[in-house]
């Protein structure tokens, strides 16, 4: 068994394909496609903006930028998941014809994610433009948090993919778990309205700390504390090593399973 | 160098043969509680040793379910033995039942890409490659086309020229050359030549006895996950040839309401 490390630059081809075949089968070979993943982040804002502005009288800060950056950010997290969860199931056809690592469905899924990411980062950066807000220099430390929400995600994606195939209802519990998540992030309110004894809980998420650190670096210009940074960076590589350990333990006869 | 290009020593496979099959979490908990035992083994390959040389075709026959499939797929390292060893000198291309793991929603052109770097070439030695490809597997109408509007015809001409380009050092073939026409099944042959020529090996799997004795220099029968005999082609379809007849004496057509 080699490291994930060489598997992923022995086979970045294969990796680099299946990104590009995800996106492709995503969208329909059509560049409109790529339209739908802009739309599906703006309704969800719509809705959600129209809800907690209008009929629950929220007041939060810039609250589109807010309510955007914190909806792309879980979008993040759902469609890295969501599209690992299914990527050696639906694979079932070429897995039993050719060999390929087991871990590059997973990983190029992470990376599929990542692609959508961008775009719809590019979205709230025309949002900023519009709303004329200028986020301070912090900014810029969105990259590594996004490198960070990237570990958690591929963590996740290793596991999910082989469960999925040895289980078939993860599908569903995934599902279940990614709806009560979006309710339980601070995307539509904010973390300090909780009360505090749900505060306690809720910020054990790492999900939660990234989209708090996304927050503080875009909207308000200041950095993260320093205890949520080393909770979220050690809680996140311990999510991954989870992860790698579950796939290890399925990984060698999941294509009899299929 | 060694003259083998395939070397099998004492492979073994069992496989679980599922009852009612678990296959979602919440019957996997509540099947823990109730210990009825819900598969049997059923011993797939027992013991098999045998060696492939280079330039030599090899064929597999047997009747089905005596697992010359889990054979091919150990060969092409889909599947791990559970005890026993493959050696291959080279990569090893299967085109195993329906072409090389094609996706359905690719377009030929792209699942050609998308096998051939699973295979080991890169897209750049392949696109000087794809025109030959094409023109091999007649298809220049249909480059275009979405692989679930291919006959399986198609699919298998596709799959064997891909396979042919890559030039791999064994050729892995079950129930691939009865798919195409007279014509198709010629330029096969023409290949299969020139690539024994080179000092490469092809192992084929065929219902067929005249494919075999036409085109192997050694063969092998499988019955029930046992080799009951090797050598010669001609020999070792006599043995299988006697024993189909042996079953065929069960007067089955006789139950046929016609």
């Amino acid at each position: 068994m080699t490291s994930i490390k060489e598997e992923m630059w022995k086979t970045r081809g294969i990796l680099f394909n299946f990104a590009m075949t995800d996106l492709k089968i995503r969208y329909k070979n059509s560049v409109l496609g790529v339209l739908w993943s802009i739309l599906e982040p703006l309704l969800m804002l719509a809705v959600l903006f129209f809800v907690f502005s209008t009929m629950f009288k929220f007041e939060i800060e810039n609250f589109p930028i807010y309510l955007l950056s914190g909806i792309i950010t879980y979008n993040f997290f759902k469609n890295g998941t969501t599209i690992a969860l299914s990527s050696l199931s639906n694979r079932s056809s070429l897995i039993t014809q050719i060999y390929f690592p087991r871990s590059i469905p997973a990983i190029s899924s992470t990376f599929t994610a990542s692609i959508m990411l961008i775009v719809e980062l590019a979205v709230l950066a025309c949002f900023m433009v519009y709303f004329q807000f200028t986020p301070s220099l912090t900014i810029l430390y969105l990259v590594p948090i996004y490198v960070l929400a990237f570990v958690l995600v591929l963590g996740i994606a290793l596991g999910l993919s082989v469960l999925n195939v040895k289980f078939r209802d993860i599908e569903f519990i995934w599902g279940i778990i990614l709806h009560a998540g979006f309710f339980l992030t601070p995307i539509f309110y904010r973390f300090d309205m909780l009360p505090e004894y749900v505060q306690n809980i809720l910020q054990l998420s790492p999900v939660v700390q990234i989209v708090e650190m996304v927050h503080h670096v875009t909207l308000y210009g200041t950095l993260p504390s320093l205890n949520s940074v080393l909770y979220s960076v050690g809680s996140i590589f311990a999510i991954l090593g989870i992860g790698y350990l579950i796939f290890r333990r399925y990984q060698a006869r999941i294509v009899e399973e299929l | 160098m060694s003259e083998n290009s395939i070397t099998v020593t004492n492979v073994s496979k069992k496989f679980r043969v599922y009852h009612e099959k678990r296959t979602t979490l919440f019957e996997s908990i509540t099947g823990s509680v109730n210990r009825k035992p819900h598969h049997e083994t059923l011993q797939v390959l027992d013991d098999i040793s045998f060696n492939v040389k280079k330039g030599e075709s090899f064929g597999i026959v047997g009747r089905n379910g005596s697992g010359k499939t889990t054979l091919l797929r150990i060969l092409s390292n889909i599947y791990q033995p559970d005890s026993g060893s493959v050696e291959t000198n080279g990569t090893v291309v299967p085109v195993l039942a329906l072409g090389l793991g094609f996706h359905p929603d690719l377009t030929a052109i792209t699942n050609i890409y998308q096998s051939s770097v699973l295979l080991g070439i890169s897209k750049n030695d392949m696109a000087k490659k794809i025109d030959a490809v094409i023109k091999f597997a007649e298809l220049e109408k249909f480059a275009d086309t979405k692989i679930k509007n291919f006959s399986s015809g198609m699919q298998m001409r596709l799959a064997f020229s891909t396979a042919v380009q890559v030039d791999p050092a064994v050729l892995l073939l079950d129930e691939v050359i009865a798919v195409g026409d007279l014509n198709f099944q010629k330029k096969c042959l023409a290949v299969m030549d020139d690539f024994k020529k080179r000092g490469k090996s092809i192992v084929i799997v065929s219902h067929n006895p005249s494919d075999i004795k036409q085109l192997c220099d050694r063969a092998l029968f499988l019955k029930d996950g046992h080799i009951e005999s090797i050598g010669e082609p001609t020999a070792v379809l006599e043995s299988y040839t006697n024993f189909m007849n042996a079953q065929d004496k069960r007067p089955y057509f006789k139950q046929l309401p016609f």
